[in-house]
């Protein structure tokens, strides 16, 4: 079946069979393999995607269900002008290990400061909770979030 | 009712294999701009391998760690390495590094020497500049010096070079030996609140000291110790994989609890000041070890809370609920 | 004015107008671009990585601004042209004989390219101290990670359609899985070798004279649990062979060198034709220190002419490859009345589960360290590892140290609380120092374990 849907802006299109994840289209047919595949069955978090605003599992949605709707994925974060503040946090501050739970990590975090600019640690926690990371005990990820909300809401405030 | 504890663990922990050869070679090139390359077969696995090696190889040539460009992971290209296994890439791949960045930085001194009017032995590589000891000002670039040492001289700086910690075999009817060359030490301690209702134990804080010798990249080991006390709290705690009849009971990440962003606590790092000459310019390791002391830090911290010992990991809610109750069944007997 | 033009590239032919040829709109993409990561170009570098002296610098990795980017091409991010997908069937059994392997029925799907067993890999062992593990089960299966046959099919999915259809023959053996029960060698993983497989023994002083002259001896056993490594990345392999014999392949494994030997031997060719390419591994914890699929897939690569690749599954990670050695400890620990420990006997049994893997290491460091950072001049360290039918031990983030570190700190206060002594201070009476003696006799030097115990419980605020 026919998939369209706008990835980073850009109006994409694959044909792919019924059963195909919305995780596995990105990967195979879209040649994004920004996004993980960890467990396929939402219990890791690192295929977690913005779609329509909000983040999700890109392995438990099928493709089909995101006919028509927009998707920012890990590629989609920065610009040709910059990278997004939390790139840059998480680069500077070394929050990142294997980097493999990063893509999800960073969309999740992103979600989160789109929503909510100036999070709590225990708000940051929470929404990472979806998000398993073997390697760094998430202590490096949650100050780099910070960091990157400082930095936003500062920009945001004209600072 | 939620009791609060505190809990010691202390530990040591050896670099590299036991007893068994481990070495790794490695190979670095300065180029005539004053950049360098360098090989080594091991792989990055995520605990920053090659940022490490990278700096190593800088600071023996003098150079910054932005300089050293490394290529690894590749049998038809890299030299051989034991590989990311038993924390001993810092301490053997780097001491492998020191001492083949040592060959490349030999042939610049002797390039260099004529030009700056003095022995070999009487230089040194400092700030991107290859220099006569104690006068800075007397001084060329590196870059000039490997450019003059390539297409004067004829002898490019390259070097190679390998390294395999000493050890002594291990008696086999008594154990005695030096299995290792050196070993590390740490101590974390951990305060928890259990609910005496429930069983639940909620880890607030975990103070975490660790030995690794001179910390090459000291950000780098604080994520080692981080995420190998997250993997301790996993072991303390919640990790277990069930068998029943050889049959995996929860093969999946929805039955295996592991850790999530709201299961860790605050945790304090702080490293030891410490220096071992055999290690380069001073390092260990971090790896490992960083995963050793958390589980026994936190059951000390059970025990302090509400008196009962777990002998047998994780410590669920379960399980610490029956040694409470067990607890009180013979105090209720004794009493 | 209708014309025809042609298309370069594809040689299609279209009708299309005057107008459409003179004034070309501008239309949205729609294609696949070309490149569809965006970010800037130049980027400075930060400043730590960039001064002198290196060493001791906060330096960012330069591969963490490629993870932020979702750059970072790992294993299963690798395609190439024709490449096909691998999957393994595993073990219906803990213990059994394989009579019969039949997979004809799945290489006559649609879609199957080829099949693999055991009988077909040249040499069909391997293990890092006792090559005692098949790459695919030959005779006997010892777990039910074990694998049976292998398929390569043009997708995954049909790759697992076709494991359905492959026929096994099994007479099942009696199986053992308690490692205490297994010291008995009644039920044998290994027949006729005994369950025992490695053992280790230090000795130092006289024990029990010692533990005989101690004002107070403790006793406990504790045990630990099977714990997985749980890497995010899953292993995950691509083997291309080639038209000269040579193979590449690019895998998950944490140890190239080794892996390169392990290949030569499994595929009986010489290093030289083998090129192993590690990218980056997305977590190892000592899982990915051994090869797994990658002989399967060359030798699947070279029956197909084509690329083959091998992802595990969240479920293949747990029962097949390797996970954290169980441990019972039994420990008794003679101190006298001011906590100065005289004696320690120690017994260690390591639940091996089915293969050796790493099991030597794990004992030896387990044995070693069994005793803590403590001065004991009387000492009797005995360790055994027994082969069960279960899912294979191998090495794990501190092979063995943190099972015996809750041993020996558990015990540790158990001692304190029992002699009414401060944990801290019983532990700085005991601890090693500067060119003490190891439980091997090893002369330890560049010691830190009392300042780390005093600047950890300064931090903490110990004495409040």
């Amino acid at each position: 079946m026919l998939v369209k849907l706008k990835v980073n802006g850009e109006l994409r299109q694959a044909d792919v069979p019924p059963e195909t994840t919305l995780l596995k289209m990105l990967r195979e047919d879209l040649g994004l393999t920004g996004a993980k595949l960890g467990c396929d069955v939402g219990d890791c978090g690192t295929c977690t995607v913005i779609v329509d605003g909000d983040s999700l599992n890109s392995c438990l949605m099928l493709a089909a269900k995101a006919n028509g709707r927009e998707i920012t994925t890990i590629e989609g974060l920065a610009t040709s002008a910059d990278l997004h503040p939390l790139q840059k946090s998480f680069e500077e501050l070394g929050a990142l290990q294997c980097g493999f739970c990063g893509p999800g990590m960073l969309m999740s975090a992103k979600n989160l400061l789109d929503k909510n600019p100036e999070p709590s640690v225990h708000e940051i926690k929470d929404a990472l909770s979806g998000n398993l990371c073997r390697c760094t005990g998430y202590t490096k990820i949650i100050e780099a979030i910070q960091d990157a909300g400082r930095e936003l809401s500062g920009a945001a405030a004209g600072n | 009712m939620k009791r609060r504890g505190k809990g010691i663990g202390c530990m040591w922990y050896p670099i590299g294999f036991t007893v068994m050869a481990n070495p790794s070679a490695a190979t670095v090139k300065v180029n005539t701009d004053g950049t360098a390359t360098l090989l080594t077969g091991t792989v990055e696995t995520g605990q920053g391998a090659l940022t490490v090696l990278g700096q190593i190889a800088a600071e023996a040539l003098g150079i910054s760690t932005d300089d050293v460009h490394v290529v690894s992971g590749d049998t038809d290209t890299t030299p051989m390495d034991t590989g990311a296994i038993a924390s001993r890439t810092t301490y053997v791949t780097g001491n492998a590094i020191v001492r083949a960045a040592e060959a490349a930085r030999e042939l610049l001194f002797e390039a260099a020497a004529p030009l700056l009017g003095v022995k070999a032995d009487q230089l040194e590589a400092r700030d991107k500049r290859i220099q006569v000891l104690g006068f800075p000002s007397k001084s060329l670039p590196i870059s000039e010096v490997a450019l003059h040492a390539e297409t004067n001289v004829g002898r490019p700086a390259i070097g190679s070079a390998s390294y395999n910690p000493p050890t002594v075999p291990m008696d086999p009817e008594t154990g005695q030996g030096k299995p290792f060359n050196t070993y590390v030490y740490a101590t974390q301690i951990a305060e928890v609140e259990v609910d005496d209702e429930t069983g639940e134990v909620e880890i607030l804080r975990i103070v975490a000291v660790h030995d690794c010798g001179t910390p090459i990249n000291p950000m780098l080991v604080e994520g080692q110790i981080q995420g190998g006390i997250s993997m301790g709290v996993g072991f303390a705690l919640q990790e277990e994989i069930l068998f029943k009849d050889g049959v995996q009971v929860n093969p999946n990440l929805t039955n295996y609890i592991m850790p999530t962003s709201l299961d860790m606590p605050e945790l304090e790092v702080e490293l030891v000041d410490n220096y071992d000459p055999t290690g380069p310019f001073g390092a260990k390791g971090a790896g490992e070890p960083t995963a050793v002391p958390t589980a026994a830090a936190i059951m000390n911290a059970i025990y302090d809370a509400v008196g009962v010992r777990i002998t047998s990991l994780p410590a669920t809610a379960e399980k610490v609920m029956m040694a409470i109750l067990e607890k009180r069944e013979q105090e209720a007997k004794s009493a | 004015m209708v014309t025809t033009v042609k298309d370069v590239k594809t040689g299609a032919e279209a009708l299309t107008t005057d107008k459409e040829l003179t004034a070309p709109a501008v239309k949205p993409v729609t294609l696949p671009s070309e490149n569809p990561v965006v970010y800037p170009l130049t980027l400075p570098e930060p400043a730590a990585r960039t001064q002198t002296p290196a060493v001791g610098q906060r330096a960012s990795r330069p591969d963490g601004r490629l993870h932020g980017l979702g750059q970072t091409k790992y294993i299963d991010d690798l395609t190439f042209p024709h490449m096909i997908h691998a999957k393994i069937l595993r073990s219906a059994h803990p213990h059994a004989r394989i009579i019969s392997v039949d997979t004809s029925e799945a290489e006559a799907m649609p879609g199957v390219f080829a099949t693999l067993t055991g009988k077909e890999i040249p040499v069909n062992s391997f293990g890092p101290t006792l090559q005692d593990q098949p790459v695919l089960a030959g005779d006997i299966v010892r777990h039910r990670g074990d694998g049976v046959a292998a398929v390569a099919a043009v997708t995954e999915q049909i790759a697992a359609d076709a494991l359905e259809k492959i026929k096994v023959e099994y007479e099942p053996l009696p199986a053992v899985f308690d490692p205490v029960e297994a010291l008995k060698d009644e039920i044998k993983v290994h027949a006729p070798n005994s369950n025992i497989y490695a053992s280790k023994v230090i000795r130092k002083g006289d024990v029990d004279k010692a533990l005989a002259e101690s004002d107070h001896v403790f006793h406990r056993e504790f045990r630990t649990q099977f714990v997985e490594h749980v890497p995010l990345e899953p292993h995950s392999s691509v083997a291309m062979w080639d038209g000269n014999g040579r193979v590449t392949i690019y895998s998950s494994l944490g140890r190239i060198t080794l892996g390169r030997e392990d290949l030569s031997r499994t595929l009986r060719i010489p290093q030289n034709r083998v090129r192993l390419i590690g990218t980056i591994v997305g977590g190892n914890f000592g899982g990915k220190n051994e090869i797994t699929n990658e002989p399967i897939l060359a030798l699947l690569s070279k029956k197909t002419g084509r690329p083959v690749k091998c992802t595990y599954t969240r479920g293949d990670e747990f029962v097949s490859s390797t996970i954290r050695h169980p441990f019972i400890m039994d420990y008794t620990t003679g101190v006298n009345n001011e906590g100065k420990i005289l004696a320690r006997k120690i017994r260690l049994v390591l639940d091996g589960g089915a293969y050796c893997s790493w099991t030597g290491t794990t004992i030896g460091k387990g044995s070693i360290l069994a005793p803590g950072p403590y001065n004991i001049d009387n000492l009797l360290v005995e360790a055994y590892a027994v082969y069960t039918n279960k899912t294979t031990t191998g090495a794990m983030r501190g092979f063995g140290a943190p099972q015996v570190c809750f041993a020996y700190e558990s015990q540790m206060d158990d001692i304190a609380v029992a002699l009414g002594i401060d944990p801290l201070e019983i532990r700085l009476r005991n601890a090693f120092s500067e060119n003490s003696f190891s439980p091997t006799s090893q002369v330890l030097q560049s010691v830190a374990i009392k300042e780390s115990l005093l600047q950890a419980s300064d931090r903490f605020g110990w004495k409040e």
